[in-house]
């Protein structure tokens, strides 16, 4: 008689899919958004206004920032800590998934939130 | 006694290719760093003029301003490494040849060159 097996369907190309999306935007819009936000504002290198900013974001160009400059990066980074939690011999395998994936998540559904109140 | 083979927390500490992978995986940390200053500025920046202002405040901190220098730094070493991995994963053929991996990293700096270019275009432009 044929034995009838399940397959389950992993979720791991969506994390890696993630990642590596992430992994582009993190080597390619990165290096030019931490150096200008990060810090030559800070510095009085260049200056932000807050009309100019609020214009900007809170419009179809703010939603793209949101993904390309945050989630991405943001499911890139975690998805890497939760490997080197991993790579440390931390056993609690699921709940790290949960707690590095639930974060990137929650940090990129908050941004979208804030893109989307802003906007309306 | 048991015969499953252990490693322990400190394994990669033992080989220097380790080490360096390792540090690699740990730029992971002030990026995430720094994509929660510019979440909370984006809060700022819904809040209200105030709100922005204070928290150009914030990231005038000296140890803020350390972190995402060094996140900048990370964000670099990122991208070079990333940059080499790409024609030894995805090798592209061109016309029956295969256009040689230095081209395909000097593209993805042009890349990022550009987007330099894109960022400071909305800065001084």
């Amino acid at each position: 008689m044929q034995q009838e097996k399940k397959f389950k369907r992993s979720d791991e190309p969506i994390w890696w899919g993630l990642f590596s999306g992430g992994g582009v935007c993190f080597a390619v819009f990165l290096p030019s958004v931490i150096l200008f936000y990060g810090l030559l504002l800070p510095l009085g290198v260049v200056t932000l206004e807050y009309q100019q900013a609020s214009a900007w974001f809170f419009s179809f160009w703010g939603l793209v920032f949101v993904g390309a400059v945050i989630a991405l990066p943001a499911f890139h980074s975690l998805h890497r800590i939760r490997h080197a939690l991993y790579d440390l011999k931390f056993q609690q395998k699921a709940l790290i998934k949960w707690l590095t994936m639930g974060f990137a998540a929650l940090l990129s559904a908050a941004c979208m939130l804030i893109w989307l109140v802003g906007l309306l | 006694m048991s015969y499953r083979p252990t490693l322990t927390r400190t394994w990669w500490l033992k080989n220097n290719a380790f080490k360096a992978y390792m540090l690699r995986e740990l730029t992971a940390l002030p990026l995430l760093f720094f994509l929660l200053c510019l979440a909370i500025g984006l809060y700022s920046l819904g809040q209200g003029e105030q709100q922005w202002q204070h928290w150009q405040t914030v990231m005038q901190n000296p140890l803020v301003l350390l972190i995402n220098a060094v996140a900048f730094a990370a964000s670099l070493f990122h991208a070079w490494t990333f940059f080499q991995l790409f024609p030894r994963v995805m090798p592209i053929r061109l016309g029956g040849t295969t256009v040689p991996a230095a081209a395909l990293v000097a593209g993805q700096w042009a890349g990022v060159v550009s987007v330099f270019a894109l960022v400071a275009w909305l800065f001084w432009g």
